[in-house]
């Protein structure tokens, strides 16, 4: 293995064993969404709570580093905001785009995944959690507009 | 095995086989995806821009001569190759995406009626289903399935019970892309014709692989691209027979392609240069010619012989493995150079990941079949595919690097 590699031993735990898997019943909100690139597939559900993330749950049809993206997520976006949730998601998205290693405190979490930096093709899969969310939101949006 | 006489001559003509890739010699395993270039394509490259570089058709100085030779030269060389009598029934495109894009639509617009039905099979690329579905929408036809059976074949029996009712147009992949079958053009040609059905062949896969013959075949259209048969990326080809090339109407309109231009009328040139508009890849011709008589230098059967014998051998190493998932037919003489499969419970992007790590290049993923893969019951397949560089001490390499990726994900 070199040493750049992207299977990080806290992304593989996370794969391995993926935290707020699954489907909530009575859900607020909630986005399928597919990865052109490989077909890889996968669905949230938020529950809200006024603004207010109460739950979230991800069922992942996909890669190791999809599965571990949409656990990581999950873990961070509960009790948060959705305009905050996703306010992370773009965040790191800048850091992602950045020459240096830093990270915003506030996405830490996702630290492991800078790697993928030298691993472009790769951004899509950790991206596709991130993509549901914002699909959740517009959603959200559109409803309250009608 | 014995190590085939093509690998010790050949493997030399390619530069990038010498550089490593994670401390690893490249094994590069995606050939189906595109192949890599003997330097004497890219010296015919350098050439034409260090030498001859003109526009064509144009000019009349000695440059513009030159480049003008050295393009029709290229359209004869590729007639030659795929036997095809007559130069004039080839048209220089991007690639076979543009070919097929060209049929559906120059020939499409002046053939399709509302109703018609055209017959396309599941294991397409979607450069021969998306083409033909926005054909379906312009022009109201109906796209019918042949089915791939549960081996990876087309069902043989099922094409006269397809061709029952009237068909506008049967559309093929001559070698699958995924599955490595190989379709036999002449028999389901000499069907379709039976039935007064035009037959496409998308030979993107085939081409490399095995000879090519139009005139014997009597397909009516035939598509590939030249980054596929060892030459530069942005040209392709497509073959059609005269007659078809008379019933098609300019695809993109522009310079080159035309007789007389008045302010409100125009008329066209005569085929192959009315579907070739505006300058065409002419850097990349000789690039193409190079490649084609590179091959030709070889030997097309030997080409052929290689990769069965590489095939064989990964299917030999393939099935010793329980967790390995192998699609495609299971009769080594119905497939060729093409071999996917998953390792069971790690997904195919992974294993390609983790598999580059040891410097080997293979593919992951749906591979612009996804009719196909939704038939196979899958996302994605992990895919390697060979060359004529390619030796079997890289695919043992690859089975053996596979442990690697059991470590990480099984265990």
């Amino acid at each position: 293995m070199t040493k750049d590699t992207i299977y990080r031993d806290i992304l593989l735990e996370h794969a391995r064993h993926p935290k707020n898997s699954g489907r909530l019943k009575n859900p607020e909100l909630s986005a399928t969404v597919k990865n052109p690139l490989c077909g890889d597939e996968l669905e949230m559900t938020l529950a809200l709570s006024g603004e207010l993330i109460k739950d979230c749950r991800t069922i992942v049809r996909g890669c190791s580093i999809c599965q571990a993206s949409a656990s990581i997520m999950s873990e961070m976006i509960i009790k948060k905001s959705l305009k905050e949730a996703i306010k992370t998601g773009r965040l790191f998205d800048e850091n992602l785009r950045e020459d240096n290693e830093d990270v915003s405190e506030m996405v830490e979490p996702l630290r492991p995944f800078l790697v993928l930096k030298s691993h472009r093709s790769r951004i899509k899969c950790m991206k596709l959690a991130w993509d549901a969310l914002e699909k959740c939101a517009h959603q959200d949006k559109s409803k309250t507009q009608t | 095995m014995n190590i085939h006489p093509l690998i010790s001559k050949a493997r030399k003509d390619f530069p990038i086989l010498k550089r490593e890739v994670n401390g690893y010699p490249l094994a590069f395993l995606d050939n189906a995806a595109t192949t890599q270039k003997p330097k004497i394509v890219i010296d015919a490259i350098t050439n034409f821009y260090e030498n001859h570089n003109s526009n064509v058709s144009r000019g009349l100085y000695t440059l513009a001569e030159e480049a003008t030779e050295i393009y029709e030269s290229g359209r004869d060389t590729v007639a030659n190759f795929i036997g095809a009598k007559d130069p004039e029934t080839i048209i220089f495109t991007s690639g076979t995406t543009e070919s097929i894009n060209l049929v559906a639509s120059a020939w499409g617009e002046k053939n399709f009626k509302r109703g018609d039905r055209i017959i396309l099979t599941e294991m397409e690329h979607h450069s021969n289903i998306v083409p033909w579905q926005l054909a379906a929408q312009s022009f109201g036809i109906e796209l019918v399935y042949w089915p791939v059976t549960p081996d990876g074949m087309l069902d043989m029996g099922m094409l006269e019970e397809l061709l029952a009712k009237p068909v506008k147009l049967l559309t093929f992949t001559m070698v699958s892309n995924v599955l490595g079958s190989i379709n036999p053009v002449e028999q389901i040609t000499e069907i379709a014709h039976r039935h007064g059905v035009p037959v496409l062949v998308d030979s993107a896969q085939a081409v490399s692989r095995m000879p090519t013959r139009v005139a014997e075949w009597d397909c009516d259209f035939l598509a590939f691209s030249g980054h596929k048969v060892y030459g530069p990326t942005g040209i392709g080809i497509l073959y059609a027979k005269k007659q078809r090339l008379e019933e098609m109407i300019p695809y993109q309109v522009g310079g080159g392609m035309i007789s007389h231009v008045g302010k409100h009328e125009s008329n066209w040139a005569v085929p192959p240069h009315k579907f070739e508009a505006g300058t065409p890849p002419i850097g990349q011709v000789p690039g193409l010619k190079a490649a084609l008589e590179y091959i030709a230098y070889y030997g097309i059967e030997e080409l052929e012989k290689h990769d069965n014998e590489l095939t064989e051998h990964a299917l030999n190493q393939l099935t010793k493995f329980p967790d390995l998932e192998l699609y495609g037919p299971s009769e080594i003489q119905n497939r060729t150079g093409v071999v996917s499969f998953n390792l069971k419970n790690v997904h195919s992007h992974d294993v390609a990941q983790v598999l580059d790590e040891s410097g080997i290049a293979l593919r992951a993923g749906h591979h612009c079949t996804q009719v196909l893969h939704d038939k196979l019951g899958v996302s994605a397949t992990v895919r390697m595919s060979f060359g004529i560089y390619n030796d079997s001490s890289e695919i043992d390499r690859m089975f053996l690097a596979l442990d690697q990726a059991r470590e990480i994900f099984l265990h």
